[in-house]
């Protein structure tokens, strides 16, 4: 007896149901068509409430042709709806279908789009948790399927042009096309805010995981945002400091690659180092030149120490020396000599007797600064400076020649820092970028680099190849990624269990089941439990050009956009005529940055030769 | 003095090859070289091989640009919010984005926007001719017109500076 009236109620459960979604058929076809849609491009419900609240502008003005048409008589206004879904019934049952469609659409779209919308997330929610699914591997199944959807269908999107452009109106940097979000709202797209650029940033990701597409889209989009607040007059003159501490043929690739784009994002001049462009060192205040020219030096430790002061005294007292510090490598080794510090400090007892216990250790201390300048080559003996350029793309040959390399990243550091704080110059807004710095940290720890740049208010970004390139040992590496506080990009990569520790976890329900057999019963146990927000296996087998954005405790998976800067960028336009009055910063005119050696572009004519197929013999008179 | 991307009749671009560069150069001095049996043009032959001389590097093209763009770069001012310049931004932003609408369309991707724009005619002609009354077609026509524009903007090109 129990037993019929349970069916008979179920019966009737069903039957009320049938009949409800009968009567709401034009809802409950979208709705069934969006869950579908949903469930098969691995769309977030978020992505179904954007649709319905877009759709709502249907309803809007199909309340208004109706409050127009009714002309101020309310109740029939009132009864539109009703009235309405009786005519479209009558239009479909008289075989009208179209007109029916289009007299039930403006309120049955958005209708079944936020009903589908809060199904697909119960549908997500029950699937998540346990609570349904024929199998029990069914949770597993479903998330690894809806990733495979959502991967693909963010590509797509990736690569429509307009879907992705540099920036948004807001000015924030649109890095890619968002898979799936963890503890962040979805979006189609991820836009970081360009402050989080003025922070710090950390990438991690294997060779070939698409690390470099990720950063020159980081670079492209922050100076495109930098330029627009600099020609707003809302902020300084950007300027973008790459080091690539790898080097090789791929780096030079790759600075070519940074130039055509950040060209095209609104920068005058982009200067690759050394291959096109000096510095001069020599420009640093006379006490951060002689800490930075004795750092550049190995100086051991011990017993070594007594010379390494010896060696930090002789540098200060030739930097120091009255007249002024050495502007050039030549004239800071022709002071390592005795007779020339002798005569600069004639007559100041102090300094001299300062000379004399050096001099024992003058010709040695000269031939290792000489030996190293010699090495370091002309690249920081130039009269160019930072402010000349709006970007710097410096190759630091950290694989070929690690302790030249080493001495150089010191070396450039430091007039970077040197830039940013700087009082003789016009103010820059500064992104310092380091590529694979660890290849290059043995006189400058990442860390204090790290520390440096954030009391100097630059953004620096540092990438790695993986967890253990980001820094020499644990501790280091948890004070650089622990810090960064402008977000943590994950790339593929074999190891990323200390970065998924950092993004910490979240809360979910997990629910057991009594099996019955080999099925499920109908008594089980739900707790709560913790899980990954950012799941390391989805980390060790993400695709090229997939990333994890990490950032304020969640996280979004994206699918990185290839940087492609608007083509209108550099289609001629009028060209805004210079304002005249006191030389400001977008006013001063560009001064030429000295070149290494002979300069590439030679001055003279092309050689005839280059014409001789053109102009044969025979055409001569 | 004429800058050399003109001289050449290139595009003022840093990102130009040095094939390209050359074959600029190569068009105007074949035509122009003074060994020519009319003479030539040498004060072009002049130009343009000065030109080529100033482009035939990436860096030379780098610097040739960063030359050009620096006198266009204007003083930067900060904005003054006076009730004028509000009151006429929103029309002239869009009379900008209309004025680069032609270009962002032909560097996006025209052929599958003209295939949008089909369904959303073929869509709002079938709504028009449904007989469904004008609500109801006002308020579909609304609907086709949100997709449109929401889903469309993907195949245009980015706006300039983005």
């Amino acid at each position: 007896m129990v037993w019929a009236l349970r069916a008979t109620g179920r019966v009737i459960r069903w039957l009320v149901l049938a009949a409800v979604l009968i009567a709401a058929a034009p809802v409950t076809i979208v709705t069934a068509i969006a869950a579908g849609t949903a469930w098969l491009r691995g769309w977030p419900p978020g992505r179904l409430r954007r649709a319905a609240a877009a759709a709502l502008l249907m309803t809007l003005a199909w309340a208004v042709g109706l409050a127009v048409q009714s002309s101020g008589r309310w109740h029939r206004l009132a009864s539109a709806p009703w009235h309405t879904w009786d005519i479209a019934w009558h239009d479909a049952l008289t075989g009208h279908l179209l007109a029916a469609a289009v007299l039930s659409a403006p309120v049955a779209v958005p209708a079944g789009l936020i009903i589908a919308a809060g199904l697909w997330a119960w549908r997500i929610y029950a699937i998540a948790a346990g609570l349904t699914g024929r199998a029990v591997s069914a949770p597993m199944i479903f998330d690894t399927r809806q990733w495979r959807r959502a991967a693909r269908t963010a590509k797509a999107r990736a690569a429509a042009p307009g879907a992705v452009p540099l920036t948004d109106a807001r000015g924030r940097l649109v890095i890619g096309t968002t898979i799936r979000a963890v503890g962040h709202r979805w979006r189609p797209v991820l836009a970081v805010p360009y402050e989080d650029l003025g922070r710090h940033q950390v990438i991690i990701g294997a060779s070939g995981s698409g690390k470099t597409t990720l950063m020159m889209r980081l670079w492209a989009g922050w100076f495109t945002t930098a330029w627009q607040r600099y020609r707003a007059g809302r902020a300084a003159r950007p300027l973008l400091a790459v080091l690539d501490c790898k080097g090789g043929p791929d780096a030079r690739t790759k600075a070519e690659r940074a130039r055509k784009l950040l060209h095209a994002a609104g920068a005058a001049r982009v200067a690759i180092w050394p291959d096109e462009a000096t510095l001069s060192l020599w420009v640093l205040p006379p006490a951060a030149l002689a800490t930075t020219l004795f750092q550049m030096i190995e100086s051991g430790e011990g017993s070594a120490a007594f010379y390494a002061d010896v060696m930090a005294a002789t540098v200060r007292l030739a930097i120091n020396a009255p007249g002024g510090p050495p502007t050039s490598a030549a004239g800071f080794l022709d002071r390592l000599a005795p007779g020339w510090l002798e005569a600069a400090y004639a007559g100041r007892p102090a300094e001299l007797a300062a000379v004399a216990a050096a001099q024992p250790h003058l010709g040695a201390i000269a031939l290792r600064y000489r030996n190293l300048l010699e090495r370091l080559g002309p690249s920081l003996d130039g009269p160019g400076q930072l402010a000349d350029a709006d970007a710097w793309y410096f190759i630091l040959e950290g694989t070929a020649e690690q302790s030249v390399a080493e001495a150089q990243a010191k070396a450039l550091t430091e007039l970077i820092a040197h830039a940013a704080t700087s009082r003789t110059s016009p103010p820059r807004v500064i992104l310092l970028a380091l590529d694979d710095y660890s290849a290059v940290s043995g006189k400058v720890p990442l860390s204090n680099l790290y520390e440096r740049g954030r009391s100097l208010g630059m953004g620096v970004q540092v990438s790695a190849q993986s967890w253990h390139g980001l820094g020499g040992d644990e501790d280091e590496r948890y004070r650089i990624a622990a810090t960064a506080d402008g977000g943590l990009w994950l790339l593929r990569t074999p190891y990323p269990q200390p970065v998924c520790e950092l993004a910490g976890t979240r809360k979910v329900i997990e629910s057991a089941h009594k099996l019955t057999g080999a099925t499920w019963g109908d008594e089980g146990t739900s707790r709560l439990q913790y899980a990954w927000t950012v799941d390391p296996d989805i980390a060790r087998s993400l695709a090229v050009g997939q990333a994890a954005y990490i950032h304020a405790g969640g996280c979004t998976w994206v699918h990185i956009a290839r940087a492609r800067p608007s083509p209108l960028a550099l289609t001629p336009t009028p060209a805004p005529s210079p304002v005249p009055g006191p030389d400001g910063p977008g006013t001063r005119p560009a001064q030429p940055i000295a070149l290494p050696g002979p300069p590439p572009a030679p001055a003279q004519p092309p050689s005839p030769g280059d014409l001789d197929d053109a102009f044969t013999p025979r055409r001569h008179p | 003095m004429t800058d050399p991307f003109t001289t050449l009749g290139l595009p003022a671009d840093p990102g130009l090859t040095t094939e390209e560069v050359r074959a600029a150069w190569r068009a105007i001095a074949t035509a122009t070289h003074p060994d020519r049996p009319d003479g030539g043009d040498p004060a072009t032959y002049a130009a343009a091989s000065a030109a080529y001389t100033a482009l035939r590097t990436p860096w030379g093209r780098s610097e040739a640009y960063a030359d050009l763009t620096a006198a266009r770069i204007p003083h930067p001012v900060p904005p003054a919010p006076t009730v004028i310049s509000r009151a006429s931004a929103p029309p002239a932003h869009l009379l900008t984005a209309a004025r680069w609408l032609p270009a962002r369309i032909h560097h996006g991707r025209p052929a599958r926007l003209a295939l949008r724009l089909l369904a959303a005619a073929i869509l709002a002609v079938t709504t028009a001719i449904s007989g469904a009354g004008t609500p109801a077609i006002a308020g579909v026509l609304t609907g086709i017109a949100t997709w449109l524009l929401l889903s469309a903007r993907g195949d245009l090109a980015p706006p300039p500076g983005r």
